[in-house]
């Protein structure tokens, strides 16, 4: 992979090309993206719906990597590598509530909630408990830097990214007028899809409306293409809007109440925003929603999608009509993700032509990932 | 009633964490020597901690008194 590959997906977007073939199919090139666009940024794991209670503990597998998602006992949301720091054994292996302490299950090392190494028995042979050798203090768990908004669960795996609240600044500042609490519908309102593609091209079809009558003819009759608008931020977010939002309504006329105080540019408007790496937002007067990207390696993602509302309670059956919608809205776009990356199996593909009117947001994205990665190529050249 | 070991094999069979605690102190209180003791105190006081047993401050203190454990 040389940089003129990448030179070429950095020139202005009527010359450029999109990223080649190898960002999509290519182990090495994954393993490298791994750490310079997932790793060294601000990603999105979960969400803080996952553990509503103290003592909530969740096993997330990311990037292959083993966390642990916990609510402590004084309701902070962590992120801890699942990782005993005696053997290493994986410590919680399925959702669970933790009543007093993260027992290991191997040896019984205990840690708190909050991730101190609390005891750590027959450690200095059968009934003695502690020995000089084992500072405890020192062997708390391994914590992940973390970061709630809009109830996503953000971790920065490198300890290196510039504070949240600067890195996001701009869609932060955006959508402050969303800065709402936010009420997870709950069982019926969060679904996962598995998808055989690469993660970026999930992202790539979320950020650009030029697909939307092809593929979401169901659109057509209220929300045309030119009622969408372009969203770019370059090196932060992209993403699309529309002007027609329609609310859904009940059989009686019952639509979701709004988030308060907001503009009345938001009675019809409705935005979706891909926030680089790996999150992918929508927001409504009535609902929002977020998709969290998990890649499993070059040719496979999750989804993990939750949605949610303006208040706590909201009608179960307009509801799950709601995620019925956009279930199939989701659904609609698996067989666009996977053809491309089917289709990036063609040596000849050159990573395609942008259009220069409908495809900026897309090729946004291909520009912050093309300079993330030379200029970790950079770094790595000037350590050689 | 059946032994004492027979009970303990039947409560980590069945992952009783509320027997073993209430079983492993008996244990150690019936216990023939302080090691022995000790050993059977700090698998009461484990099975307490990941409970959030209310014996487990006692139990560290138990063990804290016969110098096996960190006072809390």
């Amino acid at each position: 992979m040389s940089d003129a590959d990448l030179s070429a997906v950095r020139a202005p977007i009527q010359q450029a090309r999109g990223l080649p073939n190898a960002h999509y199919n290519d182990d090495s090139v994954y393993a490298e993206e791994k750490q310079t666009l997932l790793y060294n940024q601000w990603a999105g794991l979960a969400v803080a719906a996952d553990v509503p209670e103290p003592g909530d503990a969740v096993p997330v597998n990311f990037l292959n990597i083993p966390l642990l998602l916990i609510r402590d006992r004084k309701s902070e949301v962590r992120v801890f590598q699942n990782t005993c720091r005696h053997r290493g054994m994986i410590l919680v292996d399925t959702p669970r509530k933790i009543e007093g302490a993260i027992r290991c299950p191997y040896h019984s090392w205990c840690y708190s909630t909050d991730g101190k190494l609390v005891s750590t028995p027959h450690v200095g042979g059968p009934g003695q408990n502690t020995h000089d050798g084992i500072d405890r203090a020192l062997l708390g768990l391994v914590e992940v830097r973390s970061h709630i908004w809009r109830d996503v669960v953000w971790i920065n795996l490198s300890g290196e990214a510039p504070e949240f609240e600067h890195a996001m600044a701009d869609v932060i500042s955006r959508w402050a007028e969303f800065d709402k609490p936010l009420h997870h519908g709950g069982a019926n309102s969060r679904f996962q899809l598995e998808l055989n593609c690469n993660w970026k091209l999930a992202v790539e079809n979320y950020c650009e409306s030029y697909h939307l009558p092809w593929v979401h003819p169901g659109l057509n009759s209220y929300s045309r293409l030119e009622d969408h608008y372009h969203i770019e931020q370059p090196g932060a977010f992209s993403g699309q809007g529309t002007w027609v939002y329609r609310q859904l309504t009940g059989e009686d006329g019952a639509t979701f109440a709004d988030f308060e105080d907001l503009s009345d540019k938001w009675d019809k408007a409705a935005e979706y925003i891909a926030v680089y790496p790996n999150v992918l937002f929508g927001v409504h007067r009535d609902h929002a929603f977020v998709i969290l990207l998990h890649p499993n390696g070059p040719g496979q993602t999750s989804e993990h999608i939750h949605i949610y509302y303006s208040e706590a309670e909201t009608d179960a059956d307009l509801r799950a009509r709601n995620t019925e919608q956009w279930k199939q809205v989701f659904a609609e776009d698996v067989f666009v993700v996977e053809g491309m990356q089917q289709g990036r199996n063609a040596p000849g593909f050159d990573g395609g032509r942008f259009s220069p009117v409908m495809d900026g947001p897309t090729h946004l994205f291909h520009d912050w990932v093309a300079e993330h990665v030379q200029r970790n190529r950079a770094h790595s050249r000037a350590a050689e | 009633m059946s032994s004492l070991e027979t009970r303990l094999l039947a409560a980590h069979a069945a992952g009783d964490t509320l027997a073993q605690v209430a079983l492993y102190t008996e244990a150690a209180d019936t216990a023939a020597t302080q090691g022995a003791a000790g050993f059977f105190l700090t698998q009461a006081y484990i099975y307490a901690l990941d409970l959030g047993h209310n014996d487990t401050a006692v139990l560290r203190t138990r063990l804290a008194d016969m110098g096996r454990e960190n006072r809390a």
